[in-house]
């Protein structure tokens, strides 16, 4: 009789937890945004494959599926826990730890544990992650701590955030594919070995049948289809009990597919880039606008190999002669600043990333065309009777600026600046490609000005000093490709090359050490002006009130995150979000 | 036995040359050279789209990271890690080796696996997308052709009369709108200013919460979300019919068996439907032979617009990411239905009028 009651204790406290465990009840309303995610058809649910999670869901989705150690907030320069309860470098420095939360559960059930984590990673080995460019071993110390011990001199914060911003897989999925990972590696296996390249191959064809998700949503292919896919709400994540929404409806496209969705209010949210015309339309519908940082802006590049722009007065005179705010409001409304300090790093981290007695000194360029005049002599060019500018043999400056086409907002920015350039004396032609081709002139050397990039998403003085004066020239590129043909080897700082400079510009820990050799760059960027930084652009996102509540205020520091620390990662995963009734 | 022995080879020698004989006449015929020549036609193109496509600058793991930086806003760092050992594809393999590859895995009707797809076989992803462009744009064609004839027939027949006065501006005007800014407008107006369907709604090819199937719903589902892109793809060739089924009838309506017909007192509709219709039809017979081919192709934006599951929105992200082998696959099936559609349109107009095959016998 003892033994019947005991099974009939065991039996109803089984069924009570049962019971409690999907006491969670999805909670109401449907997120509405969008994403270009990979049709049905080719659409996968690898994490590690193209077509797979990380096209689908990308940087603004991803994190609410597969959950990162941390988040970054940029206004605190802070990271906030979201998988991880605790992290930091060891003492010594040598390695970096995160110990994930207690509790933390697979959509499956399965604990999430540091083996998932070393399961993952032996996966990125084989893919060649970056984060083995300063990693040299990932090891579980415990149930629930990881440990990235690094190469000898390598370890840096560019290395934490890689670390914090990684996605960790489930195991139940990839740990048969990790396994054979970490026995080549062990077996002292290179990329050069065919092995690598058939476990590489291996790993792309791999489909799994399941998502294991863990964070609050998730998916299957059924939920995909050509118009929109669904993320379902799930009850076992760390966040199941805070997020709002019952599912995540995304609609497919870009601009041109998504405007007519936010117009008529089946869009609550977008991160897609539309043109000044299109902002006022959803002004005019009463549709909120919100403004982020997008990290990056366009610039003017100059091809080195081409007379007159191996001439520093002559690049330092068309900075002058170009008014930046007009640039900007040309290419992007007022979703665009003009380029306040010319630093090589953008206005909105210059003052984070420099000291202030580097920003002192650096010359801001103001739009000044007699100053630019006065250069142009200095380099020894003339105005002719037409007003345009001479070299001493009569040559006028007669080049093509080539942008890519179907970049509105770098088309415009480039249209600008050949504008201004020309109003001012030179003879400059634009010429319009595919941005694949743009891109591939400006590799191929094939270009005389260009427009690309400049500053980066990531909040350090590497990403943003890298990009373009070291993105497109040696040793960025392939041998065979000149870029903008720009020598950074001729050019020394604090007894490094400018190469080296960059690299090592985070290296080590010291954030003061950091600020310093990033000031020394930018000074040397702001002297010999490498390109012209033409405005800085932000992200101006609809966001439909009728449909969704608790955005915060346009004041609140979550907007000074850029896109690829997007806001709404946070704000869904706490509830912050909900539905508008 | 030896009579047996010596007459053996004599018959051989006679079956060998009876043979020689019918492939010499078939290999003369014309339905033999027709068929010949579209397949030398398939060979060349696709020869040429091969060189062609990998002339195109940047590749896909290049492209893949520029996109990734600046459609995504990831860093290069971030973008180079994405894009790390997802590439099944090694731009150093000299060309002409991948070209001898690609012709000896295309015998065996093997067109690869897509680069940027994670090795999904790409006739796979022709499979799935052809029959929905076939459709959509297969349907349209019909409509289009159909109503373009009836009404530009009428409009020769009864010239000068409201009809055609109306319809010539209609026709004018509607064949020198490009299909996409038919579909904005439409988008926009009636989706969002007007109200009268919800934009989302009329979004990819089929309600995804249906179960596929021949039911009635599906059918049903299918038809919806078809309307507006077949709407959208006749209004913008129907112009084009109109106006050359007028042109084509005013021509046929000055011969002199019109005049015979309507002299012998034969009614109208007879003249109309008989005599005039059947013969001003015959040169966009042609014409539309021509156009089935180019169905398979669907139309990139439309499809882009509507999420329509066509071959010309995937022809178009394969452009876009490089991915050589979905573009060499979609051209070779794109390149195939053209020439076909034409080996037909040959082979039927050699049945109709006997003295085009005579005149490339002459030749």
């Amino acid at each position: 009789m003892k033994a019947h009651f005991l099974w009939l204790f065991v039996a109803s406290t089984l069924v009570l937890g049962a019971f409690g465990a999907s006491a969670a009840e999805a909670p109401s309303g449907t997120w509405l945004g969008t994403w270009p995610y990979t049709a049905p058809g080719t659409h996968n649910l690898n994490s590690f494959a193209t077509g797979g999670l990380n096209d689908n869901l990308g940087v603004v989705y991803r994190p609410l599926v597969e959950l990162t150690p941390a988040y970054y907030m940029w206004a605190t320069n802070e990271y906030m826990p979201v998988l991880a309860e605790s992290w930091g470098f060891v003492d010594d420095s040598t390695a970096y730890e995160f110990t994930i939360k207690e509790g933390a559960l697979w959509s499956n059930g399965d604990p999430i544990t540091s083996a998932d984590v070393v399961n993952t990673y032996a996966i990125g080995r084989i893919l060649g992650w970056t984060q083995f460019n300063s990693v040299a071993n990932v090891e579980a110390v415990d149930e629930r701590t990881v440990r990235f011990t690094f190469q000898e001199g390598k370890q840096s914060l560019l290395a934490e955030r890689l670390i914090l911003k990684e996605h960790v897989v489930a195991s139940a999925n990839y740990g048969d594919l990790a396994a054979e990972a970490l026995a080549l590696f062990e077996a002292g296996k290179t990329k050069d070995d065919p092995e690598w390249a058939a476990l590489t191959s291996k790993i792309q064809e791999f489909r799994p049948e399941t998502l294991i998700a863990s964070g609050p949503y998730t998916y299957s292919l059924a939920d995909v289809g050509e118009a929109f896919m669904t993320l379902r709400w799930q009850p076992n994540s760390l966040y199941s009990d805070k997020v709002r929404f019952g599912e995540l409806k995304i609609w497919s496209g870009e601009t041109e597919v998504t405007t007519p969705l936010v117009l008529s209010g089946e869009l609550a949210h977008s991160t897609n880039v539309y043109p000044p015309a299109t902002i006022d339309s959803f002004v005019a519908a009463g549709i909120r606008l919100v403004t982020t940082p997008r990290g990056y802006g366009p610039a003017l590049l100059f091809n080195f190999k081409v007379a007159p722009f191996d001439n520093k007065l002559v690049r330092q005179a068309m900075a002058h002669a170009i008014n930046r705010d007009q640039s900007a409001f040309l290419t992007n409304g007022l979703g665009a600043s003009g380029t306040v300090f010319m630093s090589g790093i953008l206005d909105s981290l210059t003052p984070v990333l420099l000291n202030q007695e580097d920003i002192d000194a650096l010359n801001k360029y103001e739009y000044d065309l007699d100053k630019a005049a006065a250069l142009m002599e200095e380099a020894g060019f003339t105005r002719n009777a037409s007003g345009k500018w001479v070299d001493s043999a009569g040559n006028t400056i007669s080049v093509e600026y080539t942008f890519p086409a179907d970049f509105a907002d770098f088309s415009a920015a480039a249209r600008d600046a050949t504008a201004q350039l020309n109003d001012f004396g030179f003879d400059i032609k634009e010429r319009a490609l595919p941005w694949q081709e743009a891109a591939n002139a400006i590799r191929n050397g094939q270009f005389q000005l260009s427009v690309w990039s400049w500053g980066s998403g990531a909040p350090f003085a590497f990403n943003n000093l890298n990009n373009p004066t070291r993105r497109w020239t040696a040793p960025s590129l392939a041998p065979e490709q000149p870029g903008t043909g720009l020598d950074l080897n001729a050019y020394s700082v604090n007894g490094q090359t400018l190469n080296d400079a960059i690299v090592n510009v985070n290296a080590g820990l010291d954030v003061e050490q950091h600020k310093a050799r990033a000031g020394a760059i930018s000074r040397l960027i702001n002297e010999e002006v490498f390109f012209i930084p033409l405005n800085e652009m932000l992200s101006v996102e609809p966001l439909n009130e009728a449909k969704i509540g608790g955005a915060p205020a346009d004041d609140d520091p979550i907007y000074q995150n850029p896109s690829n620390d997007h806001f709404l990662i946070w704000l869904i995963l706490n509830g912050t979000f909900f539905p508008a009734s | 036995m030896s009579s047996l022995t010596s007459s053996a080879p004599k018959l051989k020698r006679d079956e060998t040359a009876s043979l020689l004989i019918r492939l010499r006449r078939l290999t003369r015929s014309y339905a033999f050279r027709i068929i010949a020549q579209g397949l030398i036609t398939i060979w060349a193109v696709t020869t040429f789209t091969f060189f062609l496509i990998r002339l195109m600058p940047g590749n896909p793991v290049d492209t893949y990271i520029d996109a990734l930086m600046q459609q995504r806003n990831l860093t290069l760092e971030e973008a180079q890690r994405a894009a790390a050992g997802i590439f099944e594809f090694d731009p150093d393999e000299p060309l002409v080796q991948q070209y001898v590859n690609f012709l000896s895995k295309l015998v065996r009707l093997d067109l690869g696996k897509s680069i940027t797809k994670g090795g999904t076989p790409v006739l796979d992803i022709i499979l799935r997308y052809l029959p929905w462009t076939l459709f959509c744009v297969g349907v349209a064609l019909i409509i289009s052709f159909a109503l373009g004839v009836l009404i530009g027939l009428a409009m020769g027949y009864w010239r000068g009369g409201l009809l055609d006065n109306v319809m010539t501006g209609f026709a004018s005007i509607i064949s020198g709108i490009p299909d996409y800014i038919l579909a904005l407008l439409i988008l926009i107006i009636f989706g969002v200013q007007l109200q009268w369907f919800r934009v989302g709604e009329v979004r990819g090819g089929v309600d995804p919460t249906i179960e596929v199937g021949f039911t009635l719903e599906y059918i049903g589902s299918v038809l919806r979300y078809a309307f507006l892109p077949v709407l959208i793809y006749v209004l913008a060739s129907i112009g084009t019919w109109i106006l050359a089924m007028k042109s084509s009838t005013i021509s046929t309506l000055g011969e002199d068996y019109i005049t015979v017909a309507q002299a012998r007192g034969l009614s109208e509709r007879r003249v109309l439907t008989s005599y005039v219709g059947r013969n001003a039809m015959l040169p966009l017979v042609t014409r539309l032979a021509i156009s089935v081919g180019f169905v398979v192709s669907g139309s990139v934006i439309i499809e882009e617009m509507f999420q329509y599951p066509g071959l010309g929105r995937n022809l178009f992200v394969a452009i876009a990411q490089r991915d050589y082998t979905t573009m060499q696959g979609m051209f070779l099936v794109i390149t195939s239905a053209v020439v076909f559609a034409n080996i037909l349109a040959d082979l039927a107009l050699g049945w109709l009028d006997p003295r085009v095959r005579l005149d490339k016998k002459v030749d």
